[in-house]
């Protein structure tokens, strides 16, 4: 993971002051300020759901009941861990909860395609056309590891919010996160290669020359 | 709904990262359509001028609480009644009870199986009841 720049923890730290004296005006009768809350929080929530469900519409339904619950429960904040972890475990167990009652989509991952042969499309579309596909064989792993991955990206690979946000410890998330990779792998052998996400040809095309 | 995907500014951050890392962390960003905050507003308004939910009627519950109370205590106190009286009766050397004692086991039996009964019963409904867990 990066380290955060004097910069970037100076925002972090702001934020994180105006979400708690926010959430302090809410709980005493202010509604406007949770107005507030939602706009710092809705790009974040809706693209935490996007890459639960990977629906745009469903998306927005998702992070809209997250943040609903997240109104309804603002007592139970304890202040002891940040407001946006405590946010974003809330809304894990949202989506966990909604997805399951009403599943996506989703192929097992034996069954997720994958492009075998050469296409004899555009690199870039072949490419776009790869990476889709290892997004979607994503949802096809099983929850213990799907879950991992999703929050470990979510929140550009930091993994100790990752694990914060599942309240897992990290040396677990390591462990499941080193699954997930492997089973990836295994259903999408090319990713192995150097270049991976350049379609064969590409390559046969470069060492002809 | 209106949505507008922006590249990721973090997407490919660091050298080292693999296939896999550089593919899964350079997902679009999706932007809230316009309408989502006035949306998650509208609805936080209508759930706050909402009545506040019924509580359980726990005042009006307590005589059926006590009468469960009641049968279970007085299942219990049948069964150790019986149990010792029908445990004398038994004789390990003969291979048959004798009918009193038969009779007293099997009314400890009956007794049992209703304790029983009613526990599984009662354990239902509080399933039942709590199966949705708010968070």
């Amino acid at each position: 993971m990066a380290e955060l720049t004097p910069l970037q923890a100076s925002v972090r730290s702001d934020a994180a002051e105006q979400d708690a004296a926010d959430v302090s005006r809410v709980l005493s009768g202010d509604m406007a300020a949770f107005e507030d809350i939602v706009r710092r929080w809705q790009g974040p929530l809706v693209n935490m759901a996007w890459r639960y469900c990977r629906d745009r519409s469903r998306a927005e339904e998702l992070a809209q009941d997250a943040l609903l619950r997240a109104w309804r429960g603002l007592a139970s904040w304890r202040r002891e861990s940040s407001f946006s972890t405590w946010l974003f475990a809330l809304a894990a167990n949202v989506f966990r909860n909604e997805l399951r009652r009403f599943p996506t989509v989703t192929l097992p991952l034996e069954e997720a395609p994958e492009p075998a042969q050469s296409p004899r499309q555009h690199d870039e579309l072949w490419e776009r056309s790869l990476n889709e596909r290892l997004r979607q064989a994503v949802l096809a792993l099983p929850l213990r590891y799907r879950e991992p991955v999703l929050l470990f990206y979510f929140h550009e690979m930091d993994l100790s919010a990752a694990a914060a946000t599942l309240h897992m410890p990290e040396g677990t998330m390591k462990a499941r996160l080193a699954r997930a990779r492997e089973l990836l792998r295994r259903r999408f052998p090319q990713l192995n290669r150097p270049f991976a996400s350049a379609p064969p040809h590409s390559s046969q095309k470069a060492g002809s020359k | 709904m209106n949505h507008e995907f922006k590249p990721n500014p973090n997407a490919g951050r660091g050298a080292n990262l693999d296939a896999i890392d550089r593919i899964l962390s350079a997902d679009e960003q999706l932007v809230p359509s316009s309408g989502f905050l006035s949306a998650v507003m509208e609805r936080v308004h209508e759930e706050a001028a909402a009545p506040p939910p019924i509580p359980f009627p726990w005042k009006r519950m307590l005589p059926g609480f006590a009468l469960a109370a009641g049968v279970f205590g007085w299942g219990a106190f049948e069964f150790f009644r019986y149990l010792p009286q029908a445990l004398r009766q038994l004789s390990f050397a003969a291979p048959h009870l004798s009918a009193t004692a038969t009779r007293d086991l099997t009314q400890a039996g009956w007794v049992a199986l209703a304790c029983v009964l009613s526990l599984l019963s009662w354990l239902f409904a509080q399933r039942l009841a709590g199966g949705s867990t708010p968070i």
